[in-house]
């Protein structure tokens, strides 16, 4: 096959006058965070950058007032993640009304995506994602955290919570799908029955 | 013949057959609670009301029997407004936790909800009757709050097992199933119980919390637990078996097992397996590789020549037993696998539901391969003359017999093909690991002669392997070799041998498998045949 040469006209023109319009936009950037106080940059880890309200970094897990853990081990997140991070092990609580909880709750830092899907998928908000953004340690093993650590909310918490599901419904889109499904397949809008 | 319209697809279905069962022939799935194939109908919960032409109000599908010219309609609107709003009145006291449920991925309630529910509850959490939870009834857990009183418990302890545990007490909403006085099920089916519960009232308390079930693989298989045979799904995620659950099988155990039988998944995943071979050294034992330990047992059985004995096991699969008879053939030594009594009571009956008494799945497997030859008592004499010079075990069963300990001393080398560690061992000379059924292809060949198929659900631990891949290891050392890679090939080495089993393969077994023709059923054999 013969090369075939497109030639394209960006419209760049030759000559000193990009150079120096260059040089003129860094001259002001320079003379901005001299004198004008207009550093793009921060002094980090000093100073930090303020996160949206629904960042997801690194998750915790919210306790009763009795101070144990909220979650009931139903393996929601677990299922969901698509990056296999979470590690669950449940065992029987004395109280009937609540039966179960985690003996083992283990995320991997390291597999984590951040994806958020876990805070969507528990039933109970018992996992969500606060804002701290900080991933270092020694160890692989030091970023496997466990049940407790992910408990120790004031000390895993720098910035408060982030990312949780009070915004929105999180059921809504599995129902509305079953909703529209049973519509189309059958031409039913359920609701009061008629009578 | 009855022929009926259901969901305007015609079928032909046999005298007797209820709409529901004509349903699921034609893949219609009607959503039901109380019904189950292998119970007594009862119709109380009222989940499959269905539409039938020129019957003036819905009928249930279970409880009507097919008529000819039958129109049949499951899915109009009046049928699924029913279906929505029985599910809405059965579900008014039901609680909501199925997170902490382990019915949940396999629930009815949960899949007809999705399927043919979606309504909005009417009832306020605080106002749902609170009944018992958390009641343990030793091997099962009791919630009476999911219970929807589709009575299938009941009528399983009437009809299968005859023990009649469970009742229903009290009157109205207030209803709920129990054992008197809260006492616990003593029978050995308890385990079926939370099988045929639609919902999670009754749950398995070995498997309670364990797994959610859709982490889980399951796998056809058959139960080892005896001589009849069960049916059985093994559920294992990553490698490791969870459960054992009854697979259906109208022929042999119908949707039941026993909870013998469903323990017996304990021991696949056991520390004292044995993972490695090893052999006496000069002092002590001392860990060799497989085919190293192979190299000596081949050794020292050429050695022996005719003067060696096999000795087979009835826990083995056909393909086992075919390679380890061919060993024995290859050398000429005296063979047998009758160790000890059960395995003469193949067909006696331990319970009047599904146990036997011979405790060996694959006894008439051993029969129907003719290795009851030389005598284990005619074997043990040779032992104890020194006739015999070399003994190769197919399993450990021998070297726990008390009265064998004295013979089997005076034998200079025995070979043992064992799964778990155990104090008899001591009594070899070289350990074969062995994998258990669940690591394996295989068959097994029950107390009636039905020819079933065991499928792979796990990785056998460290180097262990299939009885017949160590006998065809010994093959290749005698200069014999096998011409077969896998259990299936194996197989079909055995069905050009072994009669009844002649031009079968895994396809022609299928997953229901294969009866054979009784031996004592002459006219009937070259019928089937």
């Amino acid at each position: 096959m013969a090369t075939r040469v497109i030639t394209v006209d960006r419209g760049q023109r030759a000559g000193a006058f990009p150079i120096l319009l260059g040089h003129w936009i860094t001259l002001q950037n320079f003379l901005k965070t001299l004198f004008g106080g207009q550093a793009s940059t921060i002094q980090f880890p000093e100073q930090k950058r303020p996160h949206s309200e629904r960042y997801r970094g690194i998750h915790l897990l919210t306790a009763r007032e009795d101070g144990s853990p909220k979650c009931v081990a139903c393996y929601m997140c677990a299922t969901v993640c698509p990056a296999e991070c979470i590690y669950i092990e449940s065992g029987e609580r004395p109280e009937k009304t609540i039966e179960k909880y985690p003996t083992r709750f283990e995320i991997d830092l390291l597999r984590c995506v951040y994806c958020g899907f876990c805070v969507d998928a528990c039933p109970e908000e018992a996992i969500l994602m606060s804002r701290e953004n900080d991933l270092v340690g020694t160890s692989r093993a030091e970023l496997i955290i466990d049940r407790d650590r992910l408990m120790a909310r004031g000390e895993l918490v720098e910035h408060g919570p982030g990312y949780r599901p009070v915004d929105h419904d999180v059921r809504r889109p599995v129902r509305i799908a079953a909703l529209e499904r049973l519509e189309k397949e059958h031409g039913i809008v359920p609701g009061m029955p008629k009578r | 013949m009855p022929k009926c319209t259901i969901d305007g697809k015609e079928l032909d279905v046999p005298a007797g057959t209820t709409v529901i069962q004509a349903g699921l022939m034609a893949g219609i799935e009607i959503p039901h609670f109380c019904w189950h194939p292998d119970l007594p109908v009862d119709g109380n919960c009222r989940m499959c009301l269905v539409e039938i032409e020129k019957m003036p109000k819905l009928q249930i599908a279970c409880n009507t029997l097919v008529t000819d010219g039958m129109v049949v309609r499951t899915k109009s609107e009046k049928a699924v407004e029913a279906h929505r709003t029985t599910l809405e009145f059965l579900l008014i006291n039901h609680p909501i936790d199925c997170p902490v449920c382990d019915q949940a991925g396999e629930c009815s309630l949960q899949d007809n909800y999705m399927g043919h529910g979606l309504y909005d509850s009417k009832v306020e959490l605080e106002d749902k009757v609170r009944k018992r939870k958390v009641v343990d009834l030793g091997p099962i857990m009791l919630d009476a709050e999911r219970c929807v009183l589709c009575t299938r418990c009941i009528r399983f302890e009437r009809e299968v097992t005859g023990t009649n545990s469970f009742e229903l007490v009290n009157r109205g909403d207030h209803t709920e199933i129990s054992t008197f006085e809260g006492r616990p099920v003593m029978h050995d089916y308890a385990g079926n119980l939370a099988d045929v519960c639609p919902v999670g009232a009754l749950l398995s308390h070995d498997f309670r919390f364990k797994m959610r079930v859709w982490f889980l693989k399951s796998h056809e298989s058959v139960c080892p637990g005896c001589s009849t045979g069960c049916n059985v799904f093994v559920d294992e995620r990553d490698g490791e078996v969870q459960r054992l659950r009854p697979r259906r099988n109208v022929d042999v155990n119908k949707s039941w097992m026993c909870d013998l039988g469903r323990a017996s998944y304990k021991e696949i995943g056991l520390t004292s397996r044995v993972s490695g071979a090893r052999r006496k050294g000069a002092s002590s034992w001392e860990g060799v590789t497989v085919p190293a330990a192979l190299d000596t047992v081949a050794g020292r059985i050429k050695e022996a020549g005719s003067a060696s004995a096999f000795l087979a096991s009835p826990q083995a699969t056909n393909e086992d037993l075919f390679a380890f008879r061919l060993l024995a053939e290859a050398v000429g030594g005296k063979l047998d696998f009758r160790v000890g009594d059960p395995q003469a009571k193949v067909r006696v009956r331990s319970d009047n539901v599904l146990l036997r008494e011979d405790r060996n799945p694959n006894t008439q497997g051993c029969l129907d391969q003719g290795l009851g030859r030389a005598g284990v008592a005619a074997i043990l004499e040779g032992c104890r003359s020194g006739a015999v010079k070399a003994l190769v075990l197919q399993g450990p069963e021998l070297l726990r017999v008390p009265e064998a300990v004295e013979a089997l001393a005076r034998v200079p080398f025995i070979a043992v093909m064992a799964t778990h560690e155990g104090p008899e061992l001591e009594r070899a000379h070289a350990v074969l690991p062995a994998a258990v059924w669940a690591e394996g292809d295989g068959t097994f060949t029950n107390y009636a002669r039905r020819l079933q198929r065991l499928q792979r659900a796990v990785a056998a631990p460290g180097d262990a392997l299939p009885r017949w891949e160590l006998a065809k290891g010994l093959l290749d050392r005698l200069g014999q070799p096998l011409a077969a890679t896998s259990a299936r090939e194996v197989f079909a080495l055995l069905a050009k041998v072994v009669s009844d089993y002649v031009a079968l393969d895994y396809r022609a077994i299928g997953p229901e498998g294969r009866a054979l023709p009784l031996a004592d059923e002459g006219p009937a054999r070259e019928a089937r045949a």
